[in-house]
């Protein structure tokens, strides 16, 4: 058994995000907010970004306990082919989106490497900036990846018990907690201009899982320090697979470890999906949060016809129209950005560039 | 116990010293013992023999525990320093060098892209290479990537006094090193010393405001004690600043009542 | 006689002198010195057999204050 690395259970930097997510210290969860909005503030401003996830496959080789995709569940299984994956990116534009994440279950046959640099390749020539969160994958690939457009991938550790996630990850390859914890490193180092990651609240203890959440991103971006991260907070919901989360989150708790991320992270973007209700998302717009989905479908494709094609892989909660929702940003007086990329900065980061030119010195011995 | 490492070298004392500006070498070395600093920084400099007395390689050998870490203050090029680096390490035997190319005598700043050639080139040549630097956490990062053993980024002007004006840089460039920080230039006082140790340096390195003292080993020793509690502090985590006001409807009105 | 530069000034020196002949001429007694010729660093083991010619640049270096 491969031993944890150092970055993951070294506590001597965390300790102040410790003390903020400890729920019985001394800062309110009001004077956390207060911080963490003013933080918000200074370094993003009063913006929003905004994506949404295209489900391309929802074939899986893995059998995740929690998942509504896992290989042993009785979904129908399909794939968008080249010309679904259009009609879906046309759909999505039509709603103003231009930044997307494209998502597969773990590594298939069915829907295996190829596809996705494929469909990664058709999604660029649309989209402002594309995103993945699929499988891990080898440093080669993610080049590949990042030479097709790929500017992001988001890959969740779901959680970083090492104990619970063997239990949950029951067959497949998910089931390599070493392997998963090192594909962000991976990424990175095959260009991929920013790692997204995060912990599916409600698997294990949150407070444990969001320290060891907090170490890898300082740890990604102590070595990393050209590459831009982000942060998500994925909770729990009831979903297709009926698993019951055994450390379930309340609302309060969610936005306590948000403020704390926020305040011990003053630059990374944090991210909340639609899995969350829209008066939750309200609140949250402004107080830490920078980026959120919208009109999120999490069945494969969906955008096109939105009549659509059984269950998705979480039950949306927050199903307002992006005409809906950007209003109630403005609301708040928050600017709705659905374009803050453009593919001219795309391109691998190529990190052994240099302009300069060696100086040969005068040989001494 | 918490040291210092640099290299293969793992150091007690997280103060060094500098040597220039003192009156005369018995003072100097009267600093340096009243530091406690095992890494002593020195130029190179030709021979003089009507001035026999500014050799200080015997006197400082002769004190117990002490590493010498050659400068190259004088270069202006990449290509200097490196040889400057080269006849060091064959006088001194020392493999540490402090990477020290600033071409512009009135303010002395360092130039970043002489220095990152050289400790380019050094490194590779398996010096022991402290850069001195601007404080630049982007060209921090750049000198650890090309296998620096710490960096030296500077708190003002040398010799300026002006403390630690480049605090927030500083603040930056710690969080972000996975090698020792080590702050060099500027301090005027033990409580700057102390405020950098607080914010994680590694060490810092002092000179003007030690050489300049009325009692230069006094303010040795100062400087050492200062050193030492702003480590200790650092180690046993300070209380965390809160800058911001209460609002006046509560922002998280919005969660409802706690279940 | 043969003429040097050193440390940047001029140097005379009898034909035939060795590098450790000079340091003796120019009053260094100890061994806390560099030595570099035409650039090149001359190690203490070589200084007595090193011949210096005419012209050479020889710097003596020490280690002296400085930041």
């Amino acid at each position: 058994m491969t031993n944890l690395p150092d970055w993951l259970t070294d506590g001597r930097n965390s300790a102040t995000l410790a003390a903020m997510l400890d729920p019985s210290s001394s800062s309110s969860l009001e004077s956390l907010a207060i911080e963490s909005r003013a933080l918000t503030l200074r370094r993003f401003g009063r913006t929003m970004t905004l994506y949404a996830p295209l489900y391309l496959s929802n074939y899986c080789s893995s059998g995740c306990a929690y998942c509504g995709f896992a290989s042993d569940r009785k979904t129908p299984r399909r794939r968008l082919e080249p010309d679904d994956i259009r009609r879906e990116l046309t759909a999505m534009k039509k709603l103003g989106i231009t930044d997307i994440l494209l998502l597969t279950g773990e590594r298939t046959h069915n829907a295996d490497f190829d596809y996705l640099l494929r469909s990664v390749d058709i999604a660029a020539q649309e989209m402002q900036r594309v995103s993945v969160e699929a499988f891990p994958m080898s440093i080669r690939e993610y080049r590949a990846l990042a030479d097709s457009g790929c500017t992001a991938i988001t890959i969740y550790q779901e959680t970083y018990n090492r104990e619970r996630y063997e239990a949950l990850h029951r067959w497949g390859p998910k089931k390599d907690f070493i392997e998963r914890l090192e594909t962000p490193a991976r990424a990175l180092e095959g260009g991929i201009k920013t790692a997204g990651l995060g912990v599916l609240l409600g698997l294990s203890d949150p407070g444990e899982d969001a320290l060891s959440l907090y170490r890898h991103v300082r740890y990604l971006g102590r070595t990393y320090w050209r590459a831009g991260l982000s942060v998500s907070f994925p909770r729990m919901r009831p979903q297709t697979g009926g698993y019951e989360p055994p450390f379930p989150v309340d609302d309060h708790s969610l936005a306590r470890i948000i403020f704390a991320f926020r305040i011990a992270l003053p630059d990374v973007e944090l991210v909340l999906s639609t899995r969350e209700s829209a008066a939750y998302r309200d609140g949250m717009a402004g107080l830490g949060i920078t980026r959120m989905s919208i009109e999120s479908r999490t069945t494969v494709g969906g955008y096109h016809d939105p009549e659509n094609n059984g269950k998705g892989q979480f039950d949306v909660f927050d199903d307002r129209s992006a005409h809906e929702f950007c209003n109630a940003m403005r609301a708040k007086n928050i600017e709705p950005v659905f374009k803050n990329w453009d593919p001219a900065y795309n391109g691998p980061a190529d990190v052994n560039n240099t302009i300069l030119h060696p100086v040969k010195p005068q040989p001494c011995l | 116990m918490d040291y210092l490492q640099l290299g293969s070298y793992t150091f007690s004392s997280r103060l060094i010293l500098g040597t220039g500006k003192f009156s005369n070498a018995t003072v100097m070395l009267e600093a340096v013992r009243a530091s406690g600093a095992q890494l002593v920084t020195v130029a190179l400099r030709r021979f003089n023999r009507e001035q026999l007395a500014d050799d200080l390689f015997s006197p400082l050998r002769a004190l117990p525990g002490i590493t010498l870490m050659p400068n190259t203050s004088g270069a202006s090029t990449a290509a200097e320093a490196v040889r400057a680096a080269q006849i060091a390490r064959e006088l001194s035997g020392s493999p540490f060098i402090k990477v020290e190319i600033h071409p512009n005598p009135q303010h002395l700043m360092p130039d970043p892209i002489e220095t990152f050639e050289a400790c380019r080139i050094l490194a590779k040549e398996g010096f022991l290479v402290m850069p001195y630097i601007a404080a630049d956490p982007v060209l921090a990062k750049r000198l650890e990537e090309v296998g620096c053993t710490s960096v030296m980024p500077l708190g003002s002007a040398i010799g300026s006094g002006q403390g630690l004006a480049t605090a927030e840089m500083l603040n930056i460039i710690i969080r972000e090193s996975n090698i020792p920080v080590i702050v060099d230039a500027g301090l005027r006082s033990p409580s700057e010393a102390a405020l950098a140790m607080e914010m994680g340096c590694g060490a810092v390195l002092v000179n003007s405001a030690i050489a300049v003292s009325d009692n230069p080993p006094a303010m040795a020793g100062a400087f050492a004690g200062a050193v030492d509690a702003g480590r200790k502090a650092f180690k046993a985590g300070l209380m965390p600043k809160s800058s911001f006001a209460i609002a006046t409807s509560p922002l998280t009105a919005f969660l409802g009542a706690k279940v | 006689m043969i003429t040097l530069e050193l440390n940047g000034k001029q140097q005379i020196v009898p034909p035939g002198s060795a590098v450790t002949d000079l340091l003796s001429i120019i009053g260094s007694v100890d061994n806390n010195v560099a030595v570099v010729i035409n650039d090149r660093i001359i190690r203490p083991d070589k200084r007595s057999t090193h011949q210096l010619q005419e012209g050479d640049r020889v710097e003596i270096l020490i280690f002296a204050g400085g930041g």
